[in-house]
């Protein structure tokens, strides 16, 4: 699995150097939307995985399932940081800003805050046993967060962010090639992360938390 | 009186630490049931156990359907800013009991507390052994069918000892009463024992 | 059915008048609300003295102040009993559902009285004339509600952490968001008296009506 990964990574690389056509009056940097969107993709991903199994801990008391939840929200911390960073920049390209609090971006920094809350809980509770408790309800409790995020902010702010599927009567000109190549990056993306939440588990090391 | 607690393939362990391993057994009421171990053998977590307050890593433990529980333990204190009649009414009032003025002054008799003279007095300012009785007091007032005493006689002086254990004696018939001590005197009054290995 | 339902309303009268009485007499964490807000309020409006400030960021100011005034109050509802030693007991006398709306109510209580101390000070400190009063009385009401039950939640989830420095806001802004950026916007509106969006107020009380229930199901499990 890890080779066909890597392979497929690769493609994707080559495919976005070589096979993408410039990004009209954007420039080469611009094609760091193909690490924008999977990365962000991810995160949101992560974000009801780390949930998913939170509930699951909480039903079944096992604490296997707080291990893959924890995991599933330290992937999801680094993937949203990556996502952000690569999201600023796009932003800054196509907009003139790094920054400017529309909907999308409200959206990651919330991701950004729930994340890191998790994290500094988990974090600040010694007992394992109370730890898995306490961070599965926060987890779950953290996701009611998400029909306000997805309905209600986008009416409240004014958005720039093209809609999730870059279409053609964005700014950004969507070719086939351009839609396959991100299709194909999405899937990388998150074949990496199932990959990265499998390992842990099977070389059973001892976790941080 | 077919009332019993079962642990049912009970393991529980505290970090890395295994404190029951695959435990089965029956506790039956209409005794006093005494539990002795060493320190740090887990007395106090199995009456924790035995009283669902925690729950078990594997296995269950089963109750009879609808009992109340009532505990005195080192580790459930009592409100020290409130006085001791309002300790022993807001207790009373969380398991749906009034009490009157009578009966407050009749349950501090029987731990050998008079009420007519503290009762007015805040719980932060009451000695040890004055606490430990009032907090028998409120175990007294809410009728519970399951009685977890951890060490319920500790800070005691003979008289009060005295009080508790014929109040533990006169209440064992239609109850389950489990008593975590190492201590002569509660041990004698069990009439069965449970010694915990370390 | 009934029955049990009658035997919590009393458990939870019970609760609340137990932490009335024990709160009366140790006022201090009350106390220490009330100051923080004050002084917040005080020295942001010292610091832009007098300056006119745009409704929006008035607004903002407003929420932030009693947001954290609110962390400062309340995150300690469940600390105080459990270092105090008395959570223990509290667990075992009573039932969970009943602890939780129990605090919650006191929870309520104090942030309604934070709420009364701090906006007749705020608004005449800032200078700020108020268009729609109900407005704002719904809003801030609206927005009490849904920090209690959140709050609440979150102060029984930091009561078992050993490093608690902070902590209490972190958890408690990102669920409290989705009431906290309509009241913003909602407040501008009462402050401007510009036609208001309902569908905020209904965004609110949704959000409010979700963080009960859930806090509700949730508590059971810690």
């Amino acid at each position: 699995m890890n080779k066909v990964i890597i392979l497929l990574t690769l493609a994707i690389c080559a495919a976005i150097i070589f096979f993408v056509p410039p990004i009209k009056g954007l420039g080469d940097l611009a094609k760091i939307i193909f690490f924008h969107v999977p990365t962000a993709w991810v995160s949101v991903v992560a974000f009801f995985t780390s949930a998913f199994f939170a509930a699951k801990f909480l039903r079944e008391q096992n604490y296997s399932f707080d291990k893959l939840s924890a995991r599933a929200a330290r992937l999801g911390f680094v993937f949203v940081l990556l996502s952000t960073v690569s999201g600023a920049i796009f932003s800054k390209l196509t907009w003139g800003a790094y920054w400017n609090w529309d909907p999308r971006q409200t959206t990651i920094f919330v991701l950004i805050l729930i994340y890191g809350a998790y994290l500094t809980l988990r974090a600040a509770v010694s007992d394992e046993k109370i730890r898995a408790k306490v961070s599965a309800v926060y987890s779950l409790l953290s996701v009611l967060t998400v029909p306000f995020l997805v309905f209600v902010l986008p009416r409240m702010y004014f958005s720039l962010h093209p809609s999730p599927v870059l279409n053609t009567s964005g700014r950004v000109e969507m070719d086939s090639i351009v839609l396959i190549v991100l299709t194909a990056a999405v899937v990388d993306a998150t074949l990496i992360f199932i990959q990265l939440m499998k390992r842990d588990l099977s070389y059973n090391r001892k976790e941080p938390t | 009186m077919t009332e019993k607690i079962f642990f049912d393939d009970v393991s529980l362990s505290f970090g890395q630490r295994a404190i029951f391993k695959n435990v089965t057994l029956e506790l039956r009421g209409g005794q006093i049931i005494g539990v002795t171990g060493a320190n740090g053998s887990g007395k106090s977590t199995f009456l924790k156990l035995a009283g669902k307050i925690i729950r078990p890593d594997s296995g269950a433990v089963e109750l009879p359907a609808e009992k109340k529980i009532a505990a005195v333990s080192p580790e459930m204190k009592i409100y020290d800013g409130l006085t001791a009649e309002e300790n022993l009414k807001f207790f009373a009032r969380l398991r749906g009991k009034i009490l009157t003025a009578e009966k407050i002054f009749e349950l501090g008799n029987r731990v050998g507390l008079n009420m007519k003279n503290f009762g007015s007095t805040r719980a932060e300012n009451f000695s040890t052994g004055m606490l430990q009785r009032l907090k028998f007091a409120i175990l007294l007032s809410v009728d519970a069918d399951i009685w977890l005493l951890d060490e319920p006689t500790a800070n005691l002086d003979d008289d009060g000892r005295k009080k508790i254990f014929a109040e533990i004696q006169a209440a064992k018939s239609d109850k389950i009463i489990l008593l975590a001590t190492n201590d002569n005197a509660e041990v004698e009054i069990c009439d069965e024992i449970i010694c915990l290995p370390l | 059915m009934t029955k049990l339902f009658a035997c919590r309303c009393e458990q939870i009268a019970a609760i609340v008048r137990k932490d009335f009485i024990v709160g009366l007499r140790r006022k201090a964490s009350f106390a220490a609300m009330m100051m923080f807000a004050l002084t917040a309020v005080a020295s942001l409006s010292l610091s832009t003295g007098g300056a006119p400030i745009d409704p929006k960021i008035l607004a903002a100011i407003l929420w932030v102040v009693i947001f954290f005034a609110a962390s400062a109050g309340i995150s300690s509802t469940f600390d105080d009993e459990a270092q105090a030693g008395t959570l223990p007991t509290l667990k075992l006398y009573a039932d969970a559902q009943a602890i939780l709306f129990g605090k919650m109510f006191g929870v309520f209580a104090s942030l309604t009285a934070l709420t009364i101390f701090i906006v007749p000070i705020f608004l005449v400190l800032f200078d700020v004339a108020v268009e729609g009063g109900l407005l704002l009385s719904t809003t801030i009401l609206l927005g009490v509600i849904g920090l209690s039950a959140a709050g609440t939640l979150t102060a029984a989830l930091t009561t078992s952490a050993t490093v608690k420095g902070g902590l209490f806001p972190i958890l408690l802004f990102p669920v409290t968001l989705p009431i906290f950026l309509p009241a913003i916007k909602l407040t501008e509106f009462a402050f401007t008296g510009a036609a208001s969006d309902s569908s905020l107020l209904v965004v609110m009380i949704l959000f409010d009506a979700i963080l009960v229930t859930a806090t509700s199901i949730l508590y059971d499990y810690l």
